[in-house]
């Protein structure tokens, strides 16, 4: 295989700049990560618009942003541990086992620990990305409108099915995406379309307008009804190296973990939250022989956060190949890319090498600077768990009003950007997920077009969708994801059926 | 996560929600409908995508309205003009950077935010002052972002 694209990737990677870019990203995404209202996805809202008007070139910006993702993942379980607070979306499960070894002493193993098996899932994930990626880039040359139409029907098909404890939810919030995306000039017919003779409206809703209005705005408001009820954060005292019998016995769970955390952050959509509840589930039942999951067993702890990290690179993966996003952080990123006029796809390998393999070069780099802050340098992170909220939130709220100021200079955005933000927050109080929405809103106009275009080619015949075996195969495999949860329920039901009959 | 109905009220969230969105997508696709265009280059032309996603939101806020559940209780009283005053502060601050400039709204902002989020005057005065002190030399001199200077730092 040809690793070309790496090689020049770390050339890019390892410029001064971007250096101190990704150790940047690395470092306030830990942060983000640890703080316990805000996770990566809200983190990189924020500070896309700013990188974006700083002018930085769009691989420093995605190195940036990358290292916000992977540096929250590894930042999300110190608050877990510490606080018995999720510090984001991925490491609800760390808190299960996470939580009750810090409260029996034991803070500073569990950190180092979780921090091991983060890296492992991290890097595990990115020696994945680099050898899948190409693949599937491969692959995805011989797509055409065709395919590309059917692969987002099946991007939708696993986010209803998988994302969410509600698919109704889930799929309305894609719809409203694809809705918003509709809005503004059609550029194939020259009509304006939901525009209202509204100049304002001819390009669209802008992106960054949109994502800080859900994911600032909205999030503040929800905050003021959430907020963490001051439970005492856990001091690290005693030892905080790990015993190495306990090292040794997470290497299966983390390893096992790792590959579990990556599948699922490939498959379209389905980020950490997903990756790290499956992973924990399949070692509950494989290795908890003694009934000690949940009590602060140091394997429970492991292979959530294994998975969590792992999934964030797999989710780069469908992202810079398909230019289908792998989880609603990397829809974010997908729109970041488009800002700067670039449609991720399979000719990105191509065109623009020194992106996608500084990206990916990054990574590795940025994993191991995410091991060094988090290994040595945690206690520095867990101060941020003291932070009130009233000082965390005007602070979200000024860089929501910087960046949106900034990117568009007006204030007729910024009014915009609020509008967006109180309907957010009304969608979320009736328990609907903001990430949908942004996948939507990032998938919708290449649906159109590309359904648009196959019938173009096929002269209005609607059997071009069902031709080739790439579409046929999406298809099954769009309508297997979305009977899986029926499936799945009914073999759930069958294996709790005999029990009563046996006790 | 689990699902749960919980109080009679959330149900009825739900259930208006749902016919909310029911209408938007009505709107949405009458709205489609009458899309004016002289000639599309390709057999579907810009009415029928959305006219597609009017009609799968339409179904889908169907189903959502005789399956019910998940929403939470509306905030009352105090606490939702809290949450209500966090826009109407944003708001406050977006019209007054220009004529005021950076350093004055986002004292404005942070301080009034800061009182809703519990701290006390004199904690959210100081906050104030020391976010926009902070704020104003990261974008300016750190980041060289450009922010309107206004009426009191006018350089």
């Amino acid at each position: 295989m040809d690793l070309g694209y790496l090689w020049a990737g770390f050339s890019v990677a390892l410029s001064p700049l971007n250096l101190a870019i990704g150790f940047t990203g690395c470092f306030l995404g830990t942060l983000i990560g640890a703080l316990p209202a805000i996770g990566p996805i809200n983190g990189i809202a924020l500070l896309l618009p700013i990188a974006y008007t700083m002018g930085l070139p769009p691989e420093s910006t995605m190195i940036l942003l990358a290292g916000i993702y992977i540096g929250a993942e590894y930042g999300g379980r110190i608050s877990s541990i510490l606080l018995n607070v999720p510090g984001d979306a991925g490491a609800v499960m760390t808190a299960l086992d996470g939580n009750p070894l810090a409260r029996q002493g034991r803070a500073g193993e569990a950190l180092m620990i979780s921090g091991l098996a983060s890296f492992v899932g991290g890097t595990l994930g990115v020696v994945g990305l680099t050898f899948f990626a190409p693949l599937l880039s491969t692959l995805a040359i011989g797509f055409g409108p065709a395919e590309y139409f059917v692969l987002m029907i099946f991007a939708f098909a696993t986010l209803g099915s998988m994302v969410g404890s509600q698919p109704v939810k889930t799929l309305i919030g894609c719809v409203i995406g694809l809705m918003l995306a509709t809005i503004g000039l059609d550029a194939t017919s020259g009509a304006y379309r939901f525009t209202f003779n509204e100049p304002e409206l001819g390009d669209g809703i802008e992106f960054v307008v949109l994502v800080i209005g859900l994911f600032s705005i909205s999030e503040a408001m929800f905050m003021l009804e959430h907020q963490a009820k001051g439970g005492s954060v856990i001091k690290v005292a005693g030892r905080t190296f790990a015993r190495w019998a306990d090292i040794v016995r997470c290497i299966g769970p983390a390893l096992r973990s790792s590959v579990i955390g990556f599948t699922v952050g490939v498959l379209p959509g389905t980020g950490a939250s997903v990756a790290s509840a499956v992973s924990y589930t399949t070692e509950k039942r494989l290795s908890d022989r003694e009934g000690t999951f949940g009590k602060g067993d140091v394997r429970g702890l492991a292979a959530p956060e294994a998975a969590n990290n792992a999934t964030a690179a797999g989710a780069f993966v469908p992202m810079l190949t398909l230019g289908v996003p792998g989880s609603g952080t990397t829809a974010v990123m997908l729109g970041a890319l488009m800002l700067y006029n670039i449609q991720p796809g399979p000719q990105l390998f191509a065109e623009r090498p020194e992106l996608i393999g500084g990206l990916i070069a990054s990574l590795y780099i940025g994993n191991i600077l995410l091991l060094i802050l988090n290994l040595p340098l945690v206690r520095v992170f867990s101060r941020v768990l003291q932070l009130p909220n009233w000082v965390l939130v005007p602070g979200i709220l000024v860089l929501s009003i910087v960046g949106v100021y900034s990117t568009h200079a007006s204030v007729l955005a910024v009014v915009m950007m609020l509008g967006i933000g109180v309907v957010g927050w009304l969608l979320r109080k009736l328990g609907f997920d903001m990430a949908p929405i942004i996948l939507g809103f990032v998938l919708g106009r290449v649906m159109e077009v590309n359904l648009r275009n196959a019938l173009a080619i096929s002269g209005g015949d609607l059997s071009i969708l069902f031709q080739s075996t790439i579409s046929i195969v999406l298809w099954i495999m769009a309508a297997a994801m979305a009977l899986l949860p029926f499936v799945l329920g009914r073999l759930a039901r069958r294996a709790a059926a005999p029990s009563p009959q046996v006790s | 996560m689990t699902v749960s109905t919980g109080p009679r009220g959330a149900g009825r969230s739900d259930r208006v929600g749902a016919i909310v969105l029911l209408v938007f997508a009505l709107l949405y696709g009458f709205e489609a409908s009458r899309i004016a265009y002289s000639f599309s280059s390709d057999p579907l032309g810009p009415r029928v995508f959305p006219l597609m996603l009017a009609g799968a939101l339409a179904l889908l806020s169907l189903i959502y309205l005789l399956r019910p559940g998940g929403a939470e209780p509306w905030p009352q009283g105090r606490l939702l003009a809290h949450a209500l005053a966090i826009p109407g502060l944003v708001l406050a601050a977006a019209l007054l950077l220009e004529p005021l400039g950076f350093a004055v709204s986002v004292t404005i902002l942070v301080t009034g935010v800061g009182r809703l989020f519990g701290a006390s005057w004199h904690y959210a005065v100081v906050g104030g002052l020391a976010q926009a002190a902070l704020w104003f030399v990261v974008f300016r001199y750190l980041l060289e972002v450009y922010l309107p200077g206004g009426a009191v730092f006018g350089i």
